[in-house]
């Protein structure tokens, strides 16, 4: 089969105003609940929308579309997203789709081939469309492809990531579980069945618009017992105008009460079903005492006359479940004419392929999804190439086989063209057609026609046997004669005791397999030991994830109870998300890096260095990775309270102490203090000022990080070294011992009052009155110094402006854990105008009074 | 196809709790797997097994989360709890420690789940009765007057390790038969699937506001 003859195939599956406009083969879905078995994605448009089909088929390439059931429906709308991953290195050329739509996602795997870039060229097509829509399409026409409204659709196909570790549900697709059970059963039904055979009657007469007005004993009752199935089908039992336009006919209920009065009177019967279009009735009766055992009866009917569908010619049909067997009846009436047989094999493939019995909740069935199957009719084959006179003397010689051999029919049915797979009994009887009504003699009209045998009798099935095949001379009403077939079949019956047996241990093997398919990784470590970690040093390590399992495997750190993030602010993970496919591995990179934030909460031993990570597996087990190091102390991000009180480097002071000192900074008193600014600043100042005032582009200038720290080290040891690094790396330290202290030197409360007040020196000098007493030290302090910096602008290049706007933002620092109202970049700038106009005072005027007055 | 039907109608969740070593994990394993697991790894996080089940001619499918029993993890555990229809306590008959310690789990338990879930206490490795440290009697009377069901168990021959998972079922089966336990609750650890539809539960739309990003 070529992609054309697929495509038309998978077409039928759809309605003629809905068009398969690209569809792709072999699209394995990825998925831990699901079968990973080849499915077919088709883009199909009805009008302006478009939706993406997932449809399984049961067998490869599709021959029917029965073969093809809908298994996902993703609409094209503004959520839809397509994204391919590939992997070059795969010889293969394997793709990853990605599909999603309304919180639906699906991975298929699809080799690399010519079609996939139709097809995704279609879908992107698509995607492009649905976009620039203003109303979003209804996509009413999918509610059908499963009977019920969309949102079942969704909920069917839905997967449920686990949100958190809060979330439990994890409901899986389960109608795939019980498709597998079922699949399962069937493959084992020897282990629990045994067979019985039945009898089945079939027979079929066209009675070209006739009342039943002879006993029908000579047809229906002539064999030694009585069949325990009877399936009749009539042709032609009413040719009226009103039959065929309003398929309304009294023949109906006249021919039904004939059988029921002539059926084998040696048994009881009750009718199974009956079904009738137009002129065809099909009436399956069954014996009382079996009919406990039927179950899913369900009958359709198709037309295949005029314009293809009219009830004039066609079939109807009748299937039910006889104990653990299926079986399907059909009565059909092909198109008529002695040079018109490939219209009537084409009739069959129509009723073929048209028949659905649908049950609710279950996938519709076709014809040939049956295990017997008995196709009955009037099926108007003829005999060609031999003239009317030769075939009459032939037949009232019964020398029958030249004559079989010209049937086309036989012809057909031998060329594969019709009744493939069907089995049709020998035949020893005359032709049944055409008769002049009432009498034996052969069609004495004008036409002349040549006889034939249009009443035939088909099967398919195993462990079927005809026992008789034979036609009804005497019963003359009508143009045809009757034809009937017995057959001898194997029903199989279940044993319950058994049948529980093998359904518990498919049970359990299916608990197994889906164990086995929860998603399996290793990791290589679990606990993670950064060892020692300082002050704005970046670490890295890394963790490999390899997924053990046979599905792929997604991956999330995700968050635990009542908590904000899946880790602590220190802490970077990279990815945090991630697909694995089968033996394959994934790097994550952690990162730990203590910025001013986290070493305010690490001194002040709110928080440690250490963290549990739960790495999640989507449909599957949690895994715990233990983060820990040991955070070396620093001056940066003490506060200056508690600086002040140092008077031994950080380090040297005791883990608890400096905790304990944290805690309590609100409680230091000036008297007990042992300095009135912090040494580290007063050390980093003082360089500067002896070393570095006529430094050019002193402060503008950054450092180098490397420096940054060791003069970060230094300050912390109390090295008796000179301070190490150049004048701009101490002057970037300086401002960054200064950004990262616990609080800002002009407390965060007092900074809408600084800012009104930035314009009035007198208002801004009362403000730095009332300052802590430290905070006011650092500040005059650093004043001071950059006045005195000021003084030597010719070499360092300093204006007052720029020094006044760098230490506004310093001074003035922004509350981190007040959700600043989104500021329009113009308000932004206006704020720091303000915090710098306030500083700008301080550098410009002499305020040696607010330090005489301590 | 015929009898009965193919699917479940309930799913029940459970969680495996107690300290470190005790046979949590072996006892999931036997359960699933009907096999003892020589040598098993201590479990770093949470490990997820499932198996269908039959009560009162319902099929019920159990979700057994089994948690790390390591101290270190107790804060991370405790998130697990939410939801739980059943709790399984397991100790050690041969370790004292791990029985001293039940109070606080069932402390745990208790704060963190809801009044109907099934407690269900196993005393592990009764097979190794040589080296037993706690009584069997002094453990039955811990287990009564905390209102708990009680067995000892043997992860390794699988003794009364089917026993304890079936019969918590059934008793979390009888809350919802008497109405103790209320289905629609979000926490109640138990989905109902009418098993006639053959559609799987709606799930619960994925919730983003949960991802960590």
């Amino acid at each position: 089969m070529n992609h054309e003859e697929i495509k038309a195939v998978v077409q039928e599956k759809f309605l003629s105003s809905e068009k398969v406009t690209a569809f792709l083969c072999d699209a394995k879905v990825l998925h831990p609940d699901w079968v990973k078995k080849e499915r077919l994605l088709a883009i199909v448009e009805y009008g302006d929308e478009k939706a993406v089909f997932c449809l399984f088929t049961s067998c490869y390439p599709p021959k029917s579309f029965t073969d093809l059931s809908v298994e996902i429906v993703l609409p094209v709308d503004n959520t839809f997203k397509c994204e391919i991953d590939n992997k070059p290195s795969d010889p293969e050329a394997i793709l990853y789709l990605n599909l999603q739509s309304r919180n639906n996602k699906f991975k298929f795997e699809i080799q690399m081939t010519p079609r996939v870039d139709n097809f995704v060229d279609d879908l992107f097509r698509g995607i492009e469309a649905v976009n620039k829509l203003q109303l979003q399409p209804e996509f009413l026409w999918l509610k059908k492809y499963n009977g019920k409204n969309e949102d079942d659709i969704l909920a069917h196909t839905m997967v449920a990531p686990r949100g958190g570790v809060t979330h439990m549900q994890n409901s899986a697709p389960v109608a795939i579980r019980e498709s597998l059970i079922k699949r399962k059963m069937s493959d084992k039904e020897n282990d629990y069945t045994f067979t019985k055979k039945f009898t089945v009657f079939c027979g079929t007469w066209n009675v070209n618009d006739k009342s039943p007005v002879i006993p029908l004993k000579g047809w229906l009752s002539v064999d030694k017992e009585p069949p325990d199935i009877y399936a009749i089908g009539f042709q032609e039992l009413d040719l009226s105008k009103e039959t065929f336009l309003f398929d309304q006919t009294a023949r109906e209920d006249e021919w039904y009460n004939a059988v029921l009065g002539y059926v084998d009177r040696r048994a009881k019967y009750v009718k199974v079903e009956k079904v009738r279009l137009v002129g065809m009735l099909l009436i399956v009766l069954i014996k009382e005492k079996h009919f406990s055992h039927v179950r899913n009866v369900i009958c359709d009917t198709v037309g295949t006359g005029i314009m293809g569908k009219m009830g004039n010619k066609g079939g109807v049909s009748i299937r039910l479940d006889l104990h653990n067997t299926s079986i399907c009846f059909v009565n059909s009436h092909l198109a008529a004419h002695v040079e018109e047989y490939e219209r009537r094999n084409q009739d069959f493939r129509d009723i073929c392929n048209r028949t659905r019995f649908i049950q609710p909740n279950q996938q519709p069935k076709g014809i040939k999804d049956h295990d017997h199957i008995y196709w009955l009719g009037d099926l108007n084959y003829r005999i060609t190439e031999l003239d009317p006179q030769s075939v009459r003397k032939l037949v009232s010689e019964n020398n029958f086989l030249p004559v079989l051999e010209r049937d086309q029919l036989k012809q057909q049915h031998k060329n594969g063209n019709v009744f493939s797979g069907y089995t049709e009994g020998p035949i020893t009887f005359k032709p049944t057609y055409k008769y002049d009504p009432g009498t034996d003699n052969w069609d004495s009209s004008e036409k002349n026609r040549a006889p034939a045998w249009c009443d035939r009798i088909f099967w398919k099935g195993n462990n079927i046997i005809q026992l008789a095949y034979r036609s009804h001379p005497p019963l003359n009403i009508s143009d045809h004669k009757p034809v009937s077939a017995i057959f001898m079949s194997e029903i199989k019956i279940i044993d319950e005791e058994k049948y529980r047996k093998v359904y518990e241990e498919v049970i359990k093997q299916l608990d197994k397999l889906e164990n086995e398919l929860i998603p399996q990784v290793k990791v290589d470590i679990t606990d993670i030991d950064f060892g020692t970690v300082k002050y704005l040093e970046l670490q890295v390590r890394t963790i490999t994830i390899k997924n053990t399992g046979k599905l792929p495997v997604e991956f999330e750190f995700i968050k635990k109870l009542d908590e904000a993030s899946f880790c602590k602010e220190w802490l970077i993970v990279e990815p945090y998300k991630k697909c694995i496919c089968a033996d394959e591995t994934c790097e994550i990179q952690l990162k730990v890096l203590i910025n001013k934030t986290s070493a305010c909460k690490m001194n002040a031993g709110i928080d440690k260095l250490y963290d549990i990570l739960v790495l999640h597996l989507y449909g599957g087990k949690d895994i715990f990775i233990t983060v820990n190091g040991t955070y070396e102390r620093s001056c940066f991000g003490c506060s200056i309270e508690v600086l002040v009180n140092l008077n031994k480097p950080v380090r040297e002071i005791p883990v608890g102490k400096l905790i304990e000192l944290e805690s309590k900074r609100d409680q230091c008193i000036s008297n007990h203090s042992t300095y009135s600014i912090p040494k580290e600043i007063w050390f980093l100042v003082d360089h500067i000022y002896l070393h570095g005032l006529k430094e050019p582009n002193l402060f503008e200038q950054p450092g180098l990080h490397s420096e940054v720290l060791q003069i970060r080290d230094w300050l912390d040891t109390g090295s008796i070294d000179p301070i190490p690094g150049s004048i701009h790396s101490v002057a970037e330290a300086l401002l960054l011992l200064l950004e990262s202290t616990a609080d800002p030197i002009i407390p965060y409360n007092l900074q809408s009052v600084c800012l009104r007040a930035s314009a009035n020196y007198l208002q801004c000098k009362q403000i730095i009155m009332e300052l802590p007493e430290f905070r006011k030290n650092v500040f005059l302090y650093l004043c001071e110094f950059l006045q005195e910096a000021l003084q030597h602008s010719a070499e360092n290049g300093l204006d007052s402006k720029t020094l006044s706007t760098l230490f506004g933002a310093i001074f003035l620092r922004d509350n981190p854990n007040v959700i600043q109202e989104p500021q329009s970049r113009i308000n932004k700038q206006v704020i720091d105008k303000k915090k710098a106009h306030f500083v700008y005072h301080f550098l410009t005027n002499d305020h040696s009074d607010l330090i005489f007055a301590r | 196809m015929s009898s009965g039907p193919y699917n479940y109608s309930y799913i029940f969740k459970y969680i495996i709790i107690g300290d470190m070593g005790v046979g949590k994990s072996c006892l999931l394993h036997q359960f699933t797997e009907k096999k003892f697991m020589a040598d098993c790894p201590h479990t770093i996080g949470v490990e997820f097994g499932t198996r269908i089940i039959e009560v009162a001619g319902q099929k019920i499918k159990l979700q057994i989360w089994d948690t790390a029993g390591q101290e270190r993890f107790r804060a991370v555990t405790r998130s697990y709890y939410r939801g739980a229809a059943g709790a399984l306590m397991v100790y050690d008959i041969t370790r004292r420690s791990t029985y001293n310690h039940l109070s606080s789990w069932l402390t745990d338990t208790r704060n963190l789940t809801n009044p109907s879930t099934v407690i269900f206490l196993i005393g592990n490795k009764s097979d190794l009765d040589g080296q037993r440290d706690v009584t069997y009697e002094e453990a039955k009377q811990f287990a009564d007057e905390n209102g708990l069901m009680f067995v000892e168990a043997s992860a390794k021959t699988g003794q009364n390790v089917e026993e304890a998972f079936l019969e918590t079922a059934k008793k979390i089966y009888q809350s919802i038969q008497d109405g103790r336990l209320d289905l629609n609750a979000a926490e109640s650890g138990v989905q109902h699937k009418p098993a006639s539809t053959g559609r799987p539960l709606a799930a619960p739309p994925a919730k983003n506001d949960n991802c960590a990003c």
